[in-house]
C-alpha cells in the first residue's frame, strides 16, 4: 500500500491527452465543418471548452475526495441506490464508447488499408490488446500512456506543420463561419470527443499530489485540444470547408496530401495511420479500463483482471451491431450526446449536492505522501 | 513451480491467438502480383471504336443513358524499369519496354476498370497513379464520374495530376518522350518543372477538387497537347464551371492568371513594343506581388487588384536604341504595364463570360464580406451568376530591374 500514490501531475496530463486523442481525430474536421463551415476551428475550440467543463467538475470532485473514485464517492454524496443507477449508466456508457471506438477503428482500417482483412479481426485484435493491457494497476496504466504519449503528439503536430504550407487563409475566414446555425449541435459533437477525460477520476486517487490535479487536467485537455484545433485549422486551411464535406476522414486525406520535404515521403498517410493506431489503442485502453475499474468498484470485487476478460466478448458483440458506416456515425453522435449528460451533467449534480451536503473525503493518507518540502 | 507454469500458459495462449491475426496477412500482395498503374487516359468511345463492346450492351447502355468511354491505363512492368542512371547501359528508353498500355471501353470508370481487371492477371493498383489525362470532349461533357471515382478510391493520391488533352488523350499515354524512361513521369515532370520555372501554378488533383468544391471558386486544369517529337506542350488553362469544362486560355494567359493570383515564381516572357516602328524588347517576369481589395459598389462586388511585376530585359531586337538611354526603361515599364493590364482584364472577362471564377473572387467575398455573401450569394450557383456582374479595376506596376550582361 505504501507506494500506491505514484502518479505525478505531468504523468496525469499525459494520460489525459493520450486518452482524448483517439479515433475521433479522423472525422473531427468533418464534424466541425458541418457545424459552421469556415468557423470549424472555433467550433472545435468551443467544444474543447465544453469538454473542459466536464473535466473541471470531475477534477474538483476528485480533489474533494482524493482517495476515492467517482463510483465510491457518489455513494457518499447521493446515497447508495441513486449512485448505483448513476454508476451503471457510466459503466454502460464507457462500454459502448469502447465498442464504438473499436468499430470506427475497424471501419477505417478496412476501408483504407487492409481491405481484405475481415472487420471482426481488426476489431477483436484491438479489443484484445486493450483487454490484456487493462490487467494492470493504475500506475502501470499511467506508464503505458506516458510511453506512447510523445509518439502521438510529435507526428500529429508534424503533419499539421508540414501541411500548413499549402493552407490558404481565405479558407479560414470568416472565423465564425458563413452559416453558424449548426454551431450548437456541432459543439456538442466535438465536446463528445473529449469524453475520455473522464479517466481522471481513476487517476486522482493514485496521484501523489491530488491538489495539483487541476493543473494536470488543464494541461491535459490543453495539449489534446490544441492538437485538435490545429488539425482542424490545417484541414480547413488546405481543403476549404466545402471540400471537407466530400471527405469521410479529412484528417487522413490531409496526411495523404502532405509530403515530407525533399521527396523523402510523398504521402504521409501510412505513417499517420501507424501513429493513429497507437492513439486508438491508448483511447480504447482508457475507456476499457474505466469500464472495468468502475464495475469492480461497483460490485466491490477484489481484482479486476478476471472481469476484464469477461467483458471482452460483450464489447466485441456491441461493436458489431452498427450495420454500415453512416449508421455507425449516427450512433456515435447520439451516444456522444447522451454521454455529455453522463460526463458533464452528472458530475455537476454530484458536485452541487456535495457542496450543499458539505460532504468531503479524507485527506490523502500521510505515509503515502511525499516528505514535506 | 505451478504458478510459473500458470503465468507462462496465460501469456502463451493469447499470444498464440493474437500473433497470427496481427500480421495482417489477408492483405498480403506481393509486388510482382500488382499491376501498378502509372497513368490513366479517358476518351469518348463513341466514334473511334469498333463497337463490339458497345453494341453488346445495348440494354445497359439505354439504362445508363450515357456515352461509353475508352479508358487506357499505363502499367509499369515490374523489373523493366531501370532504377538509377547506370543500369542497362543506355538504349532502353523505349516506352514499349518499360510500360504496357492497355485500353478498354466501359460506361463508367469503374466499369472500365472492372473490364480491364478481367483482362489483366495481376491486381490493378492505383497507389502510384501520377497522371490522369482526359480528352477535351470528356471534360466538356462533365467529369463528375472522374471526380467521384478517384476521390472514393483510397489508393489514389491527391498529388496526382489531372490534365486535359487537346484532341485524344490516349496518344499521350503511348508517347515515348526521350527524356524520361517512363512516359507518365515525363508528363508529370513537364508540369512539376513548370511549377519550378513559373510556367504553371500548383494544381494537383486534390487542389482542383478543393477549388471546384468551393462555393466562390471554380477549378482549372492544365491543357496539354502532344507535339511532333512526342514532347508535351502546356497550351493553357482549361477552366471549369462545376464539373464542366467551359473553355481554355492561351499559354501566356497562364502567366496572366498567376499574376492576378500573385503566384511565384514567375516565368513568362513577353514582347514589349515601344513607340516607333520596330523598337522591340523581350522581357521576362521574375516576381509578382498582388493585392486584392474587395468592396461592394452599387450592390455588386467590386475588386481593386494591384499587381506589381519585377521584370528583366532579356532581348532587344533593334540596335538603333540603347537601354540606358534616357527614359527607355521607363517606357518599357509604362508600355508593359498598360498591355499587361489589358491582358489581365481580358482574361477575367473571358472567365466571367463563362461564369467560371477560377481566381476565387467569390471566396474572397465570402471570407472578407460575409455580410454581403450571406445576404446575396450563399450558393455556388448564385455566385456563378453574380460573377458575371462583378466589376474590377486592375493597376499594374512594372519595375525593370536588370538587363542581363550587355551594357547597352
Amino acid at each position: 500500500m505504501a507506494n500506491i500514490r505514484q502518479i505525478t501531475a505531468i504523468q496525469s496530463s499525459a494520460v489525459l491527452a493520450s486518452t482524448i486523442i483517439g479515433v475521433g481525430v479522423l472525422a473531427l474536421p468533418l464534424f466541425a465543418v458541418k457545424a459552421a463551415d469556415a468557423g470549424a476551428p472555433l467550433v472545435t475550440l468551443l467544444g474543447m471548452a465544453l469538454g473542459y467543463i466536464g473535466l473541471y467538475l470531475i477534477t474538483l470532485l476528485g480533489i474533494r475526495f482524493p482517495n476515492q473514485s467517482i463510483v465510491q464517492y457518489s455513494e457518499d454524496i447521493i446515497g447508495r441506490w441513486l449512485a448505483w443507477v448513476g454508476s451503471v449508466a457510466m459503466i454502460a456508457f464507457f462500454a459502448v464508447i469502447t465498442a464504438l471506438g473499436a468499430r470506427e477503428f475497424g471501419e477505417v482500417v478496412v476501408t483504407s488499408v487492409l481491405k481484405n482483412t475481415p472487420l471482426e479481426v481488426t476489431v477483436v485484435v484491438m479489443l484484445a490488446l486493450a483487454t490484456i493491457s487493462s490487467r494492470v494497476n493504475v500506475t502501470t496504466f499511467a506508464y503505458i500512456h506516458n510511453f506512447y504519449f510523445p509518439l502521438l503528439l510529435g507526428p500529429g503536430f508534424l503533419i499539421v506543420a508540414l501541411s500548413m504550407k499549402n493552407a490558404d487563409m481565405i479558407n479560414l475566414q470568416p472565423v465564425w463561419g458563413n452559416d453558424p446555425s449548426g454551431m450548437v449541435p456541432g459543439i456538442l459533437t466535438v465536446a463528445a470527443l473529449f469524453q475520455g477525460s473522464f479517466v481522471m477520476t481513476l487517476v486522482i486517487p493514485a496521484m501523489r499530489r491530488p491538489d495539483r490535479a487541476l493543473q494536470a487536467s488543464f494541461w491535459g485537455i490543453f495539449i489534446a485540444g490544441s492538437l485538435y484545433v490545429s488539425i482542424v485549422v490545417a484541414a480547413v486551411g488546405v481543403f476549404g470547408s466545402e471540400e471537407i464535406k466530400h471527405l469521410l476522414w479529412p484528417t487522413l486525406e490531409l496526411a495523404k496530401a502532405t509530403t515530407l520535404p525533399a521527396n523523402v515521403l510523398e504521402r504521409l498517410d501510412a505513417a499517420f495511420l501507424a501513429v493513429w493506431v497507437t492513439a486508438v489503442f491508448t483511447t480504447l485502453l482508457s475507456t476499457n479500463y474505466l469500464t472495468i475499474r468502475m464495475t469492480t468498484e461497483l460490485f466491490r470485487l477484489k481484482d479486476h483482471n478476471l472481469f476484464a476478460t469477461f467483458l471482452l466478448p460483450v464489447i466485441f458483440v456491441m461493436a458489431l451491431i452498427p450495420k454500415n458506416i453512416f449508421q455507425m456515425y449516427a450512433v456515435i453522435e447520439r451516444v456522444g450526446r447522451i454521454g455529455l449528460a453522463i460526463t458533464i451533467a452528472y458530475p455537476g449534480l454530484l458536485f452541487v449536492v456535495a457542496l450543499i451536503r458539505k460532504k468531503r473525503g479524507k485527506r490523502p493518507n500521510e505515509n503515502a505522501m511525499e516528505p514535506a518540502r | 513451480m505451478k504458478t510459473r507454469w500458470n503465468r507462462l500458459v496465460k501469456l502463451a495462449v493469447p499470444m498464440l491467438f493474437l500473433l497470427p491475426l496481427m500480421t495482417g496477412c489477408w492483405d498480403r500482395l506481393e509486388i510482382e502480383d500488382r499491376a501498378v498503374v502509372l497513368g490513366v487516359s479517358i476518351d469518348k468511345a463513341g466514334s473511334n471504336t469498333g463497337s463490339d463492346d458497345v453494341t453488346n450492351n445495348q440494354g445497359t447502355r439505354e439504362r445508363l443513358s450515357r456515352d461509353s468511354i475508352r479508358v487506357a491505363v499505363q502499367i509499369a512492368l515490374p523489373g523493366r524499369i531501370p532504377l538509377g542512371p547506370g543500369e542497362g547501359g543506355g538504349g532502353t528508353t523505349n516506352s514499349q519496354q518499360t510500360v504496357w498500355v492497355i485500353d478498354v471501353v466501359g460506361y463508367s470508370l469503374d466499369d472500365a476498370f472492372m473490364r480491364l481487371q478481367q483482362q489483366v492477371s495481376s491486381r490493378i493498383f492505383f497507389g502510384h497513379l501520377r497522371v490522369i489525362i482526359m480528352s477535351e470532349e470528356i471534360a466538356k461533357s462533365g467529369i463528375d464520374n472522374v471526380n467521384d471515382y478517384f476521390r472514393r478510391n483510397s489508393e489514389v493520391r491527391r498529388m496526382a495530376w489531372l490534365m486535359i488533352a487537346k484532341g485524344e488523350a490516349m496518344p499521350l499515354l503511348k508517347a515515348a518522350p526521350k527524356l524520361e524512361r517512363i512516359p507518365t513521369l515525363y508528363l508529370m515532370s513537364t508540369l512539376d518543372e513548370g511549377i519550378n520555372m513559373g510556367k504553371f501554378p500548383q494544381d494537383y488533383i486534390g487542389m482542383f477538387w478543393s477549388n471546384a468544391s468551393k462555393k466562390g471558386q471554380e477549378g482549372y486544369l492544365p491543357y496539354v497537347a502532344l507535339k511532333k517529337e512526342q514532347n508535351v506542350e502546356i497550351m493553357g488553362l482549361a477552366y471549369f464551371k462545376g464539373a464542366h469544362m467551359m473553355g481554355k486560355t492561351k499559354p501566356l494567359q497562364i502567366g496572366g492568371y498567376m499574376a492576378i493570383k500573385g503566384i511565384n515564381p514567375a516565368g513568362y516572357r513577353v514582347f514589349v513594343r515601344l513607340s516607333g516602328s520596330s523598337r522591340m524588347v523581350m522581357t521576362s517576369t521574375t516576381h509578382r506581388d498582388t493585392k486584392w481589395k474587395a468592396a461592394i459598389r452599387d450592390g455588386h462586388p467590386h475588386f481593386m487588384i494591384t499587381i506589381v511585376l519585377e521584370v528583366n530585359v532579356e532581348e532587344k531586337l533593334d540596335m538603333e536604341f540603347n537601354l540606358h538611354d534616357e527614359g527607355v526603361l521607363r517606357e518599357i515599364q509604362d508600355v508593359e504595364s498598360k498591355t499587361a493590364t489589358k491582358m489581365f482584364g481580358r482574361l477575367i472577362r473571358q472567365t466571367q463570360e463563362a461564369g467560371s471564377d477560377i481566381f476565387g473572387f467569390g471566396e474572397y467575398i465570402r471570407a472578407k464580406k460575409p455580410g454581403y455573401w450571406n445576404a446575396k450569394v450563399k450558393t455556388k450557383e448564385q455566385w456563378q451568376e453574380q460573377y458575371k456582374e462583378m466589376t474590377f479595376d486592375i493597376k499594374t506596376f512594372v519595375n525593370v530591374r536588370r538587363v542581363g550582361m550587355e551594357a547597352r
